[in-house]
């Protein structure tokens, strides 16, 4: 447990994806073409933003990816956030975005930049060094080590799956 | 009737979200297929009514495509981008006129059904704009086109849908309605709610019209219904001109993040003016949309950061830097790296493999000063030179090497100067003395203009002039110099003055300060003579094992950057054990650490058994390239003084006293470190 094959990857976002479409969240599967690595899942949202003075910066839309990781046998999240005239947000804006205040150091320890595996541009991403030491501690009660990967990770980066997520009993 | 029921409705205008793919691909449209034609296009855009942010009209690369396709819980809205050439024709666009040339396309689509057929047509915008693809910069400007019509009315409060006496029955009613039809829409029910079903909107008649409900997909957080509303009223107060004077029941739906539309609001209204939209030319437009200082103006946003291939890596490998400092050295200062500035005299072996380890730093600023070409022999070790280069036969070595830094890094500031450094003993004679002398020249400014020498040449007399250099304009100097399989790098003392702590003593080692520590010639007793003459080709051009010069060039850098974030920098003081090998274990283990650990004078590194040491010396008084008599000198008679030197080093001893120094005591001069007797060349 807690290395991922690229077929379970696949079966496990396709199913992730269902749930998803069950439980009317937006989800969507990005497929580049059937190739190792080249389809991932995508999710946007749009969060309130604060400067640094306080006041508001507006809207951000931050859209996050789960894609496998060749290298390292698991999902991995990556995200960009923008503002409403398209600019990105730079990894100390994005930080701020995520996590004010006290626990911002945790965050910098898997915080990153990494070229996106599909896209071939710099992302956002949360390292995967320790993704599969953590998944298998939640091996046993999920069957589906993406939906594990995204509820565990996810939050790091405001991004929290509803519960029902949880309660859906279509694990196979 | 109250004042509350004379309340104007109000609308939530809509504000624009441009993601950055949209302006990818106005960039690549405008590059492959409009080039210089500057003719509108047909886009597409999007809003949600599901969880709605503010009241968003978003736009994305699929804005191009043929055909609209939203994204799920989202709605089309019909657009145009007007992209211009220039700057001044986007300033110059009559705005009034393009918003009226707009409006009357709305109301054409109003006025001849168009919209009935497809009430997405309701949803209409553009975009003006323009992109500076060179400074990847985008002018831009939204407008929702909207007829001026007589105001709307509210009759009575704002009510939720799930308030409504029937309730059950309309969400029941709305399950029905496809997704893609809820953009515009009838809810009926008859007078008795027997009847309660969910309609397109073609199916209106206007003798219903009590018993309707005009839905609509509301992308409003706000009490407020969006701007679209006035748009639909505004057409059925066209279609149906029945409809003035009677009060109108509006259902924006707006669904949460749970799919249930419990919050849509109901705005009931009544509008009292008559009003024929028909006759377009007196029809009056709004719909601009105000810049973010709430003006009415156009937007910039730059895409730099995103777009520019030299800012996309600029970024990165600052970033790996910062993970540096946020992981693990919080208090390293990346500012002060960023902004020193280093010349490196030699762009051999050495003078590469430092300018690469400086880009990896993220030193930006990178001066090379070297005479030689790149030769077929070179490319294997000098790691900025390849094949090409040497076939050219042409490509001078400080030059190409530049140009190489900034094709690795292109916000690299680097820069090459092909020139002699003039040596002691190394005669000039009278047809060189004018090149010599502007040779000179641009080696003075150079290190003048920057904060670090670096000292990679091949030969040990041509270290003098820098090292002479460097002391006089009170830089930090760093040196490196190789054996076959042996190097030394080292910090020479620096001439800076400044008052300060001085070191801290520590049992069983010595302490000397930064400013009375050697430079490379403080040890030396001879001036540097013509080293290359009376000597066998392998020494001339010296034989290294090749992983030499990388350890060393390695070690100078990071020499120079311990030096950097230590707090009195060059004035830093150096330690070395005192006495005995077991000893001296212990008491290195004593050595005061800066922010990335100790600081030592020199670094003396054997290949044959990979052992460094790290002595540290003292100045020197008679030193013949940091001594006083020698800054002095070069001060009082500066080139004169030079050229003399270079026709004799013998006078460089006179001068400083070395030769009477070592007529007299040669025999008490004892130098123990015969072990690491170092050859001063590198390859060459």
């Amino acid at each position: 447990m807690g290395d991922l094959s690229w077929k379970d990857f696949m079966s496990q976002a396709k199913q992730f994806l269902k749930i998803s479409q069950q439980l009317g969240d937006s989800w969507m599967l990005e497929e580049k073409d059937s190739n190792e690595p080249n389809t991932f899942l995508k999710f946007n949202q749009k969060m309130k933003c604060q400067s640094e003075e306080g006041y508001s910066e507006g809207l951000v839309n931050v859209e996050y990816h789960v894609v496998y990781s060749v290298s390292y046998q698991v999902p991995m999240l990556f995200f960009q956030a923008h503002r409403s005239d398209g600019s990105l947000l730079d990894l100390e804006a994005t930080w701020k975005l995520f996590m004010p205040e006290t626990k911002a150091r945790g965050l910098y320890q898997i915080l990153t930049q990494m070229d996106h595996p599909v896209l071939f541009r710099p992302f956002m991403a949360l390292h995967p060094c320790r993704t599969a030491e953590v998944l298998k501690q939640f091996g046993q009660p999920s069957d589906n080590q993406v939906l594990t990967f995204i509820s565990l990770y996810g939050p790091h980066v405001q991004l929290h799956l509803k519960n029902a997520y949880g309660l859906v009993q279509e694990y196979t | 009737m109250s004042v509350e029921k004379e309340m104007i409705l109000q609308f939530a205008p809509w504000e624009s979200f441009v993601s950055p793919t949209f302006w990818h691909k106005l960039a690549e449209i405008k590059l492959d297929l409009d080039r210089l034609s500057d003719s509108k296009r047909s886009i597409t855009g999007h809003y949600t009514n599901r969880n709605a942010s503010a009241c968003l009209l978003e736009v994305d690369y699929t804005a191009y495509n043929r055909t609209a396709q939203p994204p799920k819980f989202s709605h089309s809205a019909i657009g145009t981008i007007y992209n211009k050439n220039t700057i001044e024709e986007f300033k110059a666009l009559d705005k009034l006129h393009l918003l009226a040339d707009e409006g009357k396309e709305l109301l054409a689509d109003m006025c001849s059904g168009g919209v009935l057929r497809d009430p997405s047509l309701l949803t209409r915008f553009f975009v003006i704009s323009f992109a500076d693809l060179k400074c990847h910069s985008y002018y831009y400007w939204f407008a929702f086109p909207c007829p001026l019509t007589p105001t709307l009315k509210l009759r009575g409060a704002v009510q939720k849908l799930r308030n409504l006496p029937n309730s059950d029955s309309y969400i029941e009613a709305l399950k029905s309605l496809p997704a893609e039809s809820q953009n515009f829409f009838i809810l009926y029910a008859n007078k008795e709610q027997e009847v309660v079903e969910a309609r397109n909107l073609s199916s209106l008649d206007e003798n219903d019209v009590e018993h309707y409900y005009f839905g609509f997909a509301d992308p409003s957080e706000y009490e407020h219904p969006a701007w679209l509303m006035r748009n639909y009223a505004a057409f059925l107060l066209q279609q149906c001109p029945s409809f003035v004077g009677k009060t109108l029941k509006f259902l924006g739906l707006r669904y949460n993040q749970q799919m249930q539309v419990d919050d849509s609001r109901i705005w009931q209204v009544i509008q009292t003016e008559a009003c024929d939209l028909s006759q377009a030319g007196e029809v009056k437009f709004v719909g601009w949309e105000l810049n973010k200082n709430g003006k009415m103006g156009p937007r910039m946003v730059c895409m730099r950061d995103s777009m520019d291939p030299a800012k996309l890596a600029e970024n990165s490998v600052n970033l790996n830097l910062k993970l540096m400092k946020w992981r693990l050295v919080p208090d390293l200062n990346l500012e002060v790296i960023s902004q020193t500035k280093c010349l490196l005299f030699g762009a051999g072996t050495l003078g590469c493999a430092v300018a690469r380890n400086l880009l990896s730093w993220g030193f930006k600023n990178i001066t090379l000063l070297d005479n030689g070409k790149v030769g077929f022999s070179n490319p294997v070790r000098q790691n900025l030179y390849t094949h090409a280069d040497a076939v050219a036969g042409n490509r001078m070595k400080a030059t190409t090497a530049a140009q190489r830094l900034r094709e690795i890094n292109p916000s690299a500031e680097t820069a090459g100067h092909v020139l002699e450094i003039p040596m002691p003993g190394h005669t000039i004679g009278e047809s060189l003395l004018a090149q010599t002398r502007e040779h000179l020249h641009v080696i003075e400014q150079q290190v003048q203009d920057h904060d670090v020498i670096f000292l990679l040449t091949d030969s040990r007399e041509s270290r003098w002039l820098p090292t002479l250099l460097g002391a006089a304009n009170q830089k930090i100097v760093i040196n490196a110099a190789l054996g076959f399989d042996s190097y030394l790098v080292m910090r020479h003392g620096t001439t800076r003055e400044e008052a300060g702590d001085v070191g801290q003593e520590i049992e069983g080692l010595k302490c000397i300060n930064g400013d009375q520590l050697g430079c490379y010639f403080c040890n030396d007793v001879t001036a540097p003579g013509n080293s290359l003459k009376d000597r066998t080709l392998d020494q001339q051009c010296t034989v290294t094992r090749p992983g030499v010069s990388n350890i060393a060039a390695s070690y100078a850098v990071e020499l120079l950057v311990a030096l950097l974030q230590h707090p009195r920098r060059e004035l830093a003081p150096a330690y070395y054990a005192q006495s005995g090998r077991g000893k001296s274990e212990e008491a290195a283990g004593k050595v005061p650490e800066g922010l990335l650990g100790i600081l030592p004078h020199s670094i003396r590194g054997m290949l044959c058994n990979f052992e460094n040491i790290l002595p540290a010396t003292q100045k020197f008084a008679q030193c013949i390239a940091c001594s006083a008599a020698v800054l002095n000198a070069y001060k009082k008679e500066g080139h004169a003084f030079l050229l003399k030197t270079f026709e004799t080093a013998k006078y460089l001893e006179d001068l400083t006293g070395i030769s009477e120094f070592k007529r007299l005591n040669s025999e008490i001069i004892d130098f123990d470190d015969d072990e690491f007797d170092m050859s001063e060349e590198d390859e060459d």
